[in-house]
């Protein structure tokens, strides 16, 4: 029956769609507790050197599990393959100590999509 | 609010350089994973513009996908962005007090953790009058170039081959890993190796609380020590 599942097509985008208003509400929530919270905090204190240190430790936990855990088409990447590319880039960047950002983003996903072609 | 015209447009002009471009390169990924999924259109770029948060929008659409219900989709991208709660604290404070208004509650919808580490990196080299109307510019064009990518992303996504949708997808945590490396303060250096060793291990006990539990456990141990240190160095 064409029309029943249109209906329930139907349903099912109102359905994403307050997931991604939810979402939204959810991702803003945490800025603008952030935001009131913020007149609080010194930027001379303990409190701030806490604080900062959770952040980097989170920030850098997300990075990692999506380099070494990821999801979707990053996750069709051996993982030896991944740690060699990263590891690449890594030391493109340390290779001076001015820091060479774009060659060794360059390095990494070039040698990414190179794997990439080899394979596909 | 007293944003200076010229300082805004020079951080507009420092963001459309490394940082624009890999954020533009990860939303073009992501609007052609949303097409390849099968997702609408505009919902794949309301992520990016209502929400901007791409490990979050990569969240949504993965549950999304496995059909999981909106309240828990919710759930999970709220955990994810708990990071804001602590970006938020520890970038605000950088601005002098007197510039503080309602405007930080419309600025910080366009804080990304690109914009928040340029921001870490920079401020202490800065002048704190220049540092809102800088970041203003920078923000902003981050924002800006987000959702024009994601609808690039969505319409090219059938022409584009796979190896080159690898290095979009791989760009923007290797972005974050790269900048790690130039955070200069101790303790953030101890959290950031505690966080890295942590991170994908606790992921596989915890998947949904595994930022908050990193971010809290590997954070005040990391401080600990920092401080553990100070005190040596005095004595």
């Amino acid at each position: 029956m064409p029309e029943t599942t249109q209906l329930s097509n139907l349903f099912n985008d109102a359905g994403v769609w307050g997931a991604l208003i939810l979402a939204c509400v959810g991702t803003y929530f945490w800025r603008g507790l952030g935001v009131y919270f913020s007149g609080k905090i010194s930027q001379d204190g303990e409190v701030f050197k806490w604080l900062s240190a959770v952040t980097y430790a989170m920030v850098a936990a997300l990075t990692l599990r999506i380099i070494l855990l990821p999801v979707g088409l990053l996750g069709t990447v051996p993982l030896a393959v991944r740690l060699v590319v990263t590891g690449l880039a890594l030391a493109v960047m340390l290779s001076s100590p001015k820091r060479r950002m774009v060659p060794a983003l360059l390095t990494g996903t070039i040698s990414l999509v190179l794997y990439g072609l080899l394979v596909h | 609010m007293n944003l200076k015209k010229e300082v805004l447009l020079e951080g507009a002009r420092d963001a459309l350089g490394t940082p624009a471009a890999v954020l533009f390169a990860g939303m073009l990924g992501f609007g052609a994973m949303g097409k390849a999924n099968g997702l609408d259109m505009w919902l794949t770029a309301a992520t990016s513009s209502f929400m901007f948060a791409l490990p979050g929008q990569v969240v949504l659409l993965e549950m999304v996908i496995l059909g999981a219900s909106g309240v828990a989709t919710a759930l999970a991208v709220t955990l994810t962005a708990t990071r804001f709660f602590t970006m938020c604290l520890t970038l605000f404070p950088q601005f002098p007090q007197k510039h503080r208004s309602r405007f930080y509650y419309v600025l910080v919808h366009f804080m990304a953790m690109s914009s928040w580490a340029v921001a870490m990196k920079d401020f202490p080299k800065m002048n704190p009058e220049k540092r809102l109307s800088y970041y203003t510019g920078f923000a902003l064009v981050c924002w800006g170039v987000s959702t024009p990518a994601t609808v690039l992303g969505y319409l090219i996504a059938g022409e584009v081959p796979t190896y080159l949708n690898l290095g979009l997808v791989f760009i923007n945590p290797l972005f974050f890993l790269l900048t790690f490396t130039e955070v200069k303060p101790r303790g953030n250096r101890i959290a950031i190796v505690v966080g890295a060793i942590s991170g994908p291990l606790v992921y596989l006990w915890q998947p949904n609380y595994a930022l908050l539990i990193c971010g809290l456990v590997g954070g005040s141990v990391a401080y600990s020590i920092d401080k553990y240190l100070r005190g040596k160095q005095l004595a």
